[in-house]
């Protein structure tokens, strides 16, 4: 089986799966006693019986041999570096309450521009604290948005 | 004349306005120029900055990076052979060997002008044509509303996809997520797992934010800026001023390119990238020296500039009349509006006719002050592309970050924007088209709105959608575009096998 048509297969199988408990959430909406009327489950009602066709659609395509085997242009980046990226993006977004966006950002900054390619630690050192400090100060003074402060709160004010 | 006419000219004239239109067409040159971000990329990081503003100098500022985008794109597919945006691909064939040739500057002049003219086209279809699509629409009731907006999005699944079946799913994939939060008659809950933050929905713009930032910030860790490349190309720039020779070679491009973009504009899902490379193909077929294109011909970049500038004010046409995007800005548009408690439609022009024409005479400024900064500025403008993209792609990264949580205050859609993100890294290793998915999230509330709204006035009878004359002919139309999808996917598939045989 080519690259694609695996995917394919992968795919149309997910979405059926997701489609089940789509429906199965569906099924369980609450009801209105309106005459007349089209009930809150109706829409997402069309909607199942519309995915489940076409997940179907795209299982057949995985089998079906006209269907092309060229494998799409995703992404040429090392997986290595995809899999740092995610793991530095889910820290982040997990301690950014808790740290703020200054003190968040500059890690993951930093962090970032070393998957980028940056090597030299003053320019990831420099770069990182002067932009999360100049993006957070626009964002608070001159567009009134109020970022949480986190644990620099007391230092931010 | 129509008072609403002198009262949006008057809005759009004043200083601040024009400011932000100005302040628009500058990041627009500056985005659209960096390759790796789209113009919807730049939009959406500028678009939290507008929530503080008023909504007529708010859409000015984007409008004015709608427009110079388009522009920004060709100058770095001229100076490095690298389309800024996909609306420039086509400028590069030519403009590229322009630049080696030692003619950069010449080249940039010519795809400024083009793209000014492109667009000054696009406006005066605008001003004409939407306020006259206005008043038909105005006629439309809820099962042709319902009709137009299924043919919108079965139009964009099938220009936008390579394969309709996955151009579809990615849609009703959107369709499911809108049903998240309130249903729009009753107000019931749904699908909000008692989580007070989906009571009120997913927000289009984190998903938004997700689905094109990431996939793009993901990208951008392989590819590496040729600045050596541009520098080189940007010390060529003498004089951008075209000369009148240039512009009398600009004439046949510009009058099949314009028109050509104003139409594909109009139509939903067909875009820039479609319309810059029909008017290449033709003014290529109907130029006296065909065998000039690919090697530097001036006509080979005025034909595609002027298309992608004019597919601008064709987009923004259904975008005002209809609330139907053109393509996925035009949907962030409506996104933008819709934040300011403006809903894009034909009653746009009844209940704000003079923001309706304010946005219109914006464009035209726009227009103008494209071409004003691009000539005056270039020289100082391209240096952007030698910024390190290792500086670069953080400060998006934060940017985007902050612009999801700038939304409602909130850290809750900072991580839907997270998980849409990798949805769209999902997407894109399934070859599935995120834009069905983007412009399903704008239309499907109003597409589950305008269904129910014709089954309860008509007692669950469904020929009501075949006997409004309306609604009859865009079911037709929505049939013809998938039927025509499946027959074209057919027959590349077997041009396909062929070759392999």
């Amino acid at each position: 089986m080519s690259n694609m048509r695996r995917r394919n297969l992968i795919a149309a199988i997910i979405l059926l799966l997701l489609c089940a408990g789509y429906a199965y959430l569906t099924a369980n909406l609450p009801t209105r006693a309106i005459e007349n009327t089209t009930q809150p489950s109706f829409f997402p009602w069309v909607v199942t019986v519309i995915m489940a066709v076409l997940s179907l659609g795209l299982l057949a395509q995985a089998f079906l041999p006209t269907i092309s085997s060229d494998t799409p242009k995703t992404f040429d980046v090392p997986a290595k570096r995809l899999i740092y990226g995610l793991v530095l993006s889910v820290a982040y977004f997990v301690s950014l309450p808790t740290l703020g966006f200054v003190a968040g950002n500059i890690p993951f900054f930093a962090g970032l521009m070393y998957l980028y390619g940056e090597r030299r630690p003053p320019w990831i050192a420099a770069g990182s604290i002067l932009i999360s400090l100049i993006v957070f100060f626009l964002f608070r003074e001159v567009f009134q948005i109020l970022l949480p402060s986190g644990i620099l709160q007391g230092v931010l004010r | 004349m129509n008072p609403d006419i002198i009262d949006g000219f008057t809005q759009a004239s004043q200083l601040e306005t024009i400011l932000a239109v100005a302040a628009g067409c500058f990041i627009g040159l500056v985005v659209g120029m960096i390759p790796g971000l789209t113009i919807s990329t730049g939009i959406i990081i500028v678009l939290p900055l507008t929530f503080v503003l008023e909504p007529e100098i708010s859409i000015a500022l984007l409008l004015g990076l709608y427009v110079s985008g388009m522009t920004g794109g060709s100058f770095s597919a001229i100076l490095l052979n690298i389309p800024g945006t996909p609306s420039a691909s086509a400028t590069a064939i030519d403009g590229n060997p322009m630049a080696k040739n030692g003619e950069a500057g010449r080249a940039l002049g010519i795809a400024i002008t083009a793209s000014f003219l492109g667009g000054l086209f696009s406006f005066l279809c605008l001003y004409f044509i939407a306020p006259l699509l206005a008043e038909i629409a105005l006629k439309f009731q809820s099962p042709d509303l319902f009709s137009l907006v299924f043919f919108g999005l079965t139009i964009i699944c099938s220009f936008a996809a390579k394969s309709l079946v996955k151009g579809l799913l990615s849609a009703v994939i959107g369709l499911a997520i809108v049903t998240v939060g309130q249903d729009p008659m009753m107000g019931t809950a749904r699908f909000t797992f008692d989580q007070v933050n989906l009571i009120s929905g997913i927000h289009f713009l984190t998903a938004l934010i997700g689905l094109f930032a990431v996939p793009q910030l993901v990208d951008n860790f392989a590819d590496m800026m040729k600045s050596e490349t541009a520098t080189k190309n940007a010390a060529n720039i003498k004089s951008v001023l075209p000369k009148l020779a240039d512009l009398k070679l600009m004439r046949l491009p510009v009058a099949i390119g314009a028109p050509i973009g104003s139409f594909l504009g109009i139509l939903p899902g067909a875009g820039g990238p479609i319309a810059a490379f029909i008017s290449y193909d033709y003014t290529k077929k109907l130029s006296k020296n065909p065998k000039e294109f690919g090697n530097g011909s001036p006509q080979g970049i005025a034909a595609p500039e002027s298309a992608n500038n004019a597919v601008t004010g064709g987009a923004l046409i259904p975008m005002m009349t209809l609330g139907i995007p053109g393509d996925p800005v035009t949907a962030i548009l409506i996104g933008a509006l819709l934040i300011h408690g403006l809903a894009p439609g034909p009653l746009l022009f009844v209940e704000n006719g003079e923001f309706a024409y304010g946005l219109i005479f914006s464009f035209f400024w726009a227009n103008i002050f494209n071409i004003v900064i691009a000539l005056i500025g270039l020289r100082y403008l391209v240096k952007v592309l030698v910024i390190p993209r290792t500086f670069l792609m953080p400060t998006i990264a934060i940017l985007c970050v902050i612009g999801s949580y700038a939304l409602r205050n909130n850290f809750f859609d900072v991580y839907v924007m997270f998980g849409f993100g990798l949805l769209g890294l999902a997407m894109r290793w399934l070859d599935m088209p995120i834009v069905p998915l983007l412009l399903a999230m704008v239309l499907g509330r109003q597409l589950e709105e305008h269904l129910r709204v014709s089954l309860i006035a008509s007692k669950n009878d469904v020929t009501v959608f075949f006997t409004h004359p309306f609604s009859l002919f865009f079911l037709c139309l929505a049939a013809a575009s998938i039927f025509w999808s499946f027959w074209a996917e057919h027959k590349s598939k077997q041009k396909q096998d062929q070759l392999e045989i």
